[in-house]
């Protein structure tokens, strides 16, 4: 049951939760005593424009965090001292915090075009924790203990009644400045686990929890660093067990212990009684939400995407056993790995990944396992490669849906086949029967797809999507991409009314008849469009993902036929189709 | 061509399209009812609140999928639940408000999270609920016009009580007002503008409307009634500079809209300082500090 804490990345989580949960508790008694817990919370959300200038500019992301969190403390408190007293930040913090939140979204969409790698810092993760992480806790928590120390008078005076306490003698905004200081550090410092929106489960909850039952200011911090490294640490092997991240892991813990208490404060119940039931239920909860193995015996593959995930089944049959990272209808450029996946990328002897930073985080994800699995990159050896669209350091060189050209998949069956015959000999001769039947049907599908769009006017053959997933698809049957509705990649990024304004231009312009809105996407913007031009926008197209296993598009023969399909009849309104019997 | 020509063609060429105009009436809409309901937002501390309540929506959501239930429902029910929950537990001695918000919805948000990592989840479900405001439905824009009709009325008839609390929130209860009540009618309406303003606009853009138009207008008066007048007129004209700014700029019209109005408070910020010093100078002997520039 606790065999998971051998594991090296849950080990270096252990030591980040119990570093931070120092500072944590210590500040935390400040943040409630003080009520600043909305500038707690925004000081981690608010580092967005920060991590996109790191992404932009190439510095490391904790940087932009520190310096965007330490932007925010001084704008917090500039304001605050404006308006005259120093006992209430609250619009204060909402006025910076939709200031930074703007200016990342701009810059997001407008200067650095960003992929979606700044995200990941916003919705924290074990496998992120690095020694930089760990360090950076380490001196979060060290310098809370000294402000706390050397401070705590002053803050206690301003805390007990701001209006007065420049006649007490407490005149200088120092103390308090460095109070908003630290609590921006400790944010920053939550961010590498936790993520931003979730920062609060350390920094405020477990202090409002013992707050409860804790009356003088000493005893109420012990017992909150107390209670932040049990719920930390609780909560890092919940994760583990559920195979969850982090952050909701220790939220919902924390968030509970916190009811628990509360009601049982109510009822009149001792704390510890209260606890102890707790701890009962998440022990019983734990055995939930396992997944099932890989399936069947031979060689362990793991692969990342959905579409890899078919193509690697339908090759290797019964000889390999493949464990998929991705869901059905998940979204690969934001994906976060979860524990499970490191433990059984550890058990693989090879990795097959989409490349051009469409699944980048599996480096992590191996690097984290300690195991030494050949991990393949079928990018790197395909027949027709397109151009990368997005800019900046980390944009991939190549187009990355490489998979929506039919040729490109017989060329990666041909990859896979070769490298697991070279890990399981003996399995050869059935591997590549298998693959030059599923190579056969790929030639199929090509020719029936290529057959369908020649029956369409070439005029009609107009594209919109709402991101730019079909270029290797529009390419090779001689379809026009006219534009898509989310030029850039990351969810965060918005249009601006030039640009939406322009596309409908075009589209009314070039008689394009149908947007197609992708299924893994939110389609508000394409239907938008789309009735303002009497377009349809009924057709869903399979961009990044395989559907479900019930739908059209469970396969990825399944999901390029549907996506003819899609295609012909929303060229022709509806008056044709693509039929391509199955084989 | 005459130069007032251009001018005439400058401002209406962003309206041509029917997006824009939608997004513009959208925005105007929401403005009237966000700028008024903000006022009170602003008075009564609750920036956090319409900051993060929108993030409970999670697992309502989450939840009314894997039952099979209508999504907006199960979204308003997760919204009222910690709407609730959020006037409860500000009421525990020794927490204040905001700590009640955070730990409500860090929890709940914690929990949605949890629950949308079932394979049974559809992806991409926060962002059915999460709009943009070029993305504006002919629903968006009815819900939004009922909005303005319910808060204006309900905010209108709630008037004298939540100026009782304003003004004196240890005595209210004398007076004959409730506060538990009053806090919980006024989370509530929240929770219903949140619900509907966050799936015509986005959650950065209403916590935008919310937050900096009140703010903005509170620097020029501070008598409540006029204030919640001011701060609307000021999210109008914003929102719809805003627009302007996006669509001869190009930049993100959300974003922009949101920046236009941040910027707005910041100005009429550094002016009303500018004449407090200016007052201050001329009248120097009085040693009367620059309080509220009236």
């Amino acid at each position: 049951m606790f065999d998971v804490l051998s594991l090296p990345f849950v080990q270096r989580g252990l030591v980040e939760v119990l570093l931070l949960a120092v500072g944590a508790g210590v500040i935390g008694t400040w943040i409630v005593l003080r009520g600043l817990s909305f500038y707690a919370h925004a000081v981690g959300t608010a580092a967005f424009p920060g991590l996109v200038l790191a992404d932009g500019l190439a510095f490391p992301a904790t940087l932009g965090a520190a310096g965007t969190g330490l932007v925010v403390a001084l704008g917090v408190g500039a304001l605050a001292r404006r308006e005259g007293g120093a006992d209430r930040y609250d619009s204060q913090t909402a006025l910076v915090l939709v200031g930074a939140l703007a200016a990342g979204v701009i810059l997001a969409s407008d200067v650095f075009h960003s992929g979606a790698n700044v995200e990941t810092l916003l919705f924290g993760s074990l496998l992120l924790v690095d020694g930089h992480d760990l360090a950076f806790a380490a001196v979060a928590s060290a310098l809370s203990l000294l402000g706390a120390f050397f401070l705590h008078t002053r803050w206690l005076v301003v805390g007990f009644d701001a209006r007065t306490a420049p006649s007490l003698g407490a005149r200088s905004p120092l103390p308090d400045a460095i109070l908003l200081g630290l609590v921006a550090l400790l944010a920053v410092a939550a961010l590498a686990t936790l993520g931003a929106l979730l920062a609060t489960a350390v920094l405020v909850v477990p202090a409002a929890t013992t707050r409860l039952v804790c009356r003088r200011l000493g005893p109420w911090q012990l017992a909150t660093v107390a209670l932040v490294a049990a719920e930390g640490v609780a909560g890092l092997w919940l994760s583990v067990e559920w195979n969850a991240p982090p952050g909701p892991a220790i939220a919902v813990l924390s968030g509970g212990v916190f009811a628990v208490v509360a009601a049982g404060r109510a009822a009149g119940l001792r704390p510890l009684t209260a606890a102890a039931a707790l701890v009962l239920l998440a022990v019983g909860g734990s055995g939930c939400g396992a997944l099932e193995d890989g399936s069947g015996h031979g060689v362990r593959v793991v692969v990342t995407t959905t579409q890899l995930g078919d193509i690697v089944r339908e090759v290797g049959g019964p000889d390999v056993r493949v464990t998929q990272i991705l869901h059905p209808n998940t979204d690969p450029h934001d994906y976060e790995p979860r524990p499970k996946d490191v433990r059984e990328t550890a058990r693989a002897k090879l990795v097959f990944v989409s490349g051009d930073r469409l699944d980048h985080w599996m480096g992590d994800v191996v690097h984290q396992s300690g195991g030494s699995p050949l991990v393949v990159d079928l990018s790197t050896t395909l027949p027709v490669q397109r151009p990368g669209k997005t800019s900046g350091p980390e944009a991939s060189r190549h187009d990355p849906h490489w998979w929506h050209d039919p040729r490109n998949v017989e060329a990666a069956v041909g990859v896979i086949t070769a490298r697991l015959a070279r890990v399981a000999p003996a399995a050869r001769a059935r591997l590549e029967r298998r693959a030059g039947a599923y190579r056969l049907r790929v030639e199929h599908l090509d020719r029936g797809i290529a057959r369908c769009f020649a029956a369409v006017p070439p005029a009609q053959r107009r594209l919109v999507t709402d991101h730019d997933a079909f270029g290797y698809f529009a390419a090779r049957y001689g379809i026009r991409v006219v534009g898509a509705v989310i030029p850039s990649q990351t969810t965060q990024a918005q249009p601006s009314a030039q640009a939406i304004s322009d596309l409908a231009r075009v589209i009314r312009r070039e008689h394009v008849r149908a947007v197609f809105p992708e299924t893994s996407l939110n389609a508000k913007l394409a239907h938008a469009i789309a009735r303002q031009t009497g377009a349809t926008a009924d057709h869903e197209l399979y961009g990044d993902t395989l559907g479900p296993a019930d739908s059209a598009g469970s396969t990825y023969l399944g999901m390029e036929r549907a996506n003819a399909d899609a295609m012909v009849r929303g060229f022709t309104q509806g008056a044709d189709r693509c039929t391509i019997p199955l084989t | 061509m005459h130069p007032s020509l251009a001018l005439l063609t400058w401002l209406t060429d962003p309206w041509t399209e029917a997006l824009t105009r939608r997004a513009l009436l959208e925005v105007v809409l929401l403005g009237i009812a966000g700028g008024a309901l903000g006022g009170w937002v602003v008075s009564f501390n609750l920036g956090y609140s319409a900051e993060s309540l929108a993030h409970a929506l999670l697992p309502g959501l989450v939840g009314a999928s894997l039952l099979g239930a209508p999504l907006l429902l199960g979204g308003a029910a997760g919204l009222l639940v910690a709407a609730v929950a959020v006037a409860v537990a500000g009421r525990i001695p020794g927490l204040d408000r905001d700590t009640a918000v955070a730990v409500v919805v860090t929890a709940l948000f914690g929990l949605g999270a949890l629950l949308a990592l079932s394979p049974d989840t559809p992806a991409g479900l926060q962002g059915l609920l999460f709009g943009d405001v070029l993305g504006v439905s002919d629903t968006d824009l009815a819900l939004a016009g009922g909005l303005v009709v319910v808060l204006v009325g309900a905010l209108t008839v709630l008037h004298p009580r939540l100026l009782v609390i304003g003004l004196d929130r240890l005595s209210a209860p004398a007076l004959g007002v409730r506060t538990l009540t009053m806090d919980v009618t006024v989370l509530v309406l929240l929770a219903v503008t949140l619900l509907v303003a966050v799936q015509g606009l986005g959650n950065l853009l209403v916590v935008a409307v919310l937050i900096a138009p009140p703010s903005a207008a509170r620097l020029l008066t501070r008598r409540m009634a006029p204030m919640l007048v001011v701060s609307s007129a000021i999210a109008v004209v914003g929102a719809v500079a805003g627009l302007y700014l996006s669509y001869y700029a190009g930049t993100a019209a959300g974003a922009s809209i949101a920046a236009v109005l941040v910027g707005t408070y910041l100005v009429l910020a550094a002016g009303t300082a500018a004449a407090a010093a200016l007052t201050r100078a001329r009248t120097r002997p009085t040693p009367e500090p620059a309080g509220a520039p009236a």
